[in-house]
């Protein structure tokens, strides 16, 4: 009788694995597809077809299937393939620069166009005054005269 | 006030451009080159997926090596693992020592590939292909012949050697005579 029991436990024991795949799902495969890259192809694992790609493929779909988290399976795959395995780089430590300097860049660029059109906006020539007339005194008598007779 | 902010301005802009120029001038002279023949073999100390610990390779200085690049998501690499098995058993009575490098591969089914396919000789890995890319690799499999004296010998073969046999041997040959 314990034999049987134990039997019976061995083999749900057994079909538990299976049996435990994921209901709650943490992440997804196509989401992952974008994060992670192909080694040998170095482009994101969605774009590639390539052995080495189906196979992570492979192993990121049995970790989700595990429950794991995106993180999770991204700290797996660095610590198998090295940092280069991750489409874009950490949001910490000294990666943050990858991330800060484009930004910091612009920023930059935008701070110094402004200074520029101001400087240039302040030190423009200043509107040139009206000429004076160039006639004298007696022609604008005379031209008056003439335009008298006209109206 | 204004003349030094100006100046701080371009010194800033000169020193972004020289820095630039440094990384480029950086990048051109850190490019690897392949290793040539007759030239050193690149050193490596990669983490053993066999067993515990660290492979150096030059700590097999005095013995002839053959280094096996593959990865178990390569189908070439299926069909010569048998080969390589068996040339291993052939040659380590004479002092030859085999050394696969997994390259790009997931550990579990190197693992899985290496109990597959029966493979005893030491085993690295190679997860981020820094090595492969040391030695030139083009793909997988391919095979380099280092000497006592830690030189590449003989003509390292491209693809799998499974249909190079003689290639193969004489690459051992040359390994184990220079």
């Amino acid at each position: 009788m314990i034999a049987r029991v134990l039997a019976v436990a061995a083999a749900a024991l057994a079909l538990a694995g299976p049996a435990a795949a994921c209901a709650h799902p943490k992440t997804s495969l196509a989401y992952l597809e974008g994060q992670i890259m192909c080694p040998t192809c170095h482009t994101t694992l969605d774009q590639s077809e390539a052995p080495a790609a189906q196979q992570i493929k492979a192993q990121i779909a049995k970790r989700i299937g595990q429950c794991w988290t995106a993180q999770q399976i991204e700290s797996e795959l660095v610590g198998n393939f090295g940092q280069g395995i991750l489409a874009a780089p950490p949001h910490k430590g000294f990666d943050l620069l990858a991330w800060w300097l484009p930004i910091g860049g612009v920023v930059l660029g935008a701070l110094a166009l402004a200074a520029g059109v101001w400087r240039w906006s302040r030190t423009r020539e200043p509107d040139q005054p009206e000429p004076e007339s160039v006639t004298d005194p007696e022609t604008e008598r005379k031209l008056d005269e003439l335009l008298a007779r006209l109206d | 006030m204004t003349r030094t902010l100006k100046l701080t301005g371009q010194v800033l802009a000169l020193a972004a451009v020289g820095g630039l120029l440094g990384l480029l001038v950086w990048r051109l002279t850190h490019q690897s080159h392949p290793p040539k023949i007759g030239g050193p073999a690149p050193n490596f100390s990669l983490r053993r997926i066999d067993g515990a610990g660290k492979l150096d390779l030059a700590s097999l200085r005095g013995k002839p090596v053959v280094l096996n690049f593959w990865a178990s998501w390569c189908v070439p690499c299926k069909g010569e693992a048998k080969l390589l098995e068996q040339a291993w058993r052939q040659y380590k009575g004479s002092g030859v020592v085999f050394v696969g490098v997994d390259y790009h591969d997931v550990k579990s089914d190197a693992r899985t590939f290496l109990t597959h396919h029966g493979i005893t000789y030491p085993i690295v890995q190679d997860g981020s292909g820094m090595i492969g890319d040391r030695y030139g690799l083009t793909g997988v499999p391919e095979t380099y012949f280092i000497d006592r004296r830690g030189r590449l010998v003989g003509t390292h073969i491209v693809g799998t050697i499974t249909n190079q046999v003689a290639a193969f041997h004489d690459g051992i040959r040359a390994a184990l005579h220079q």
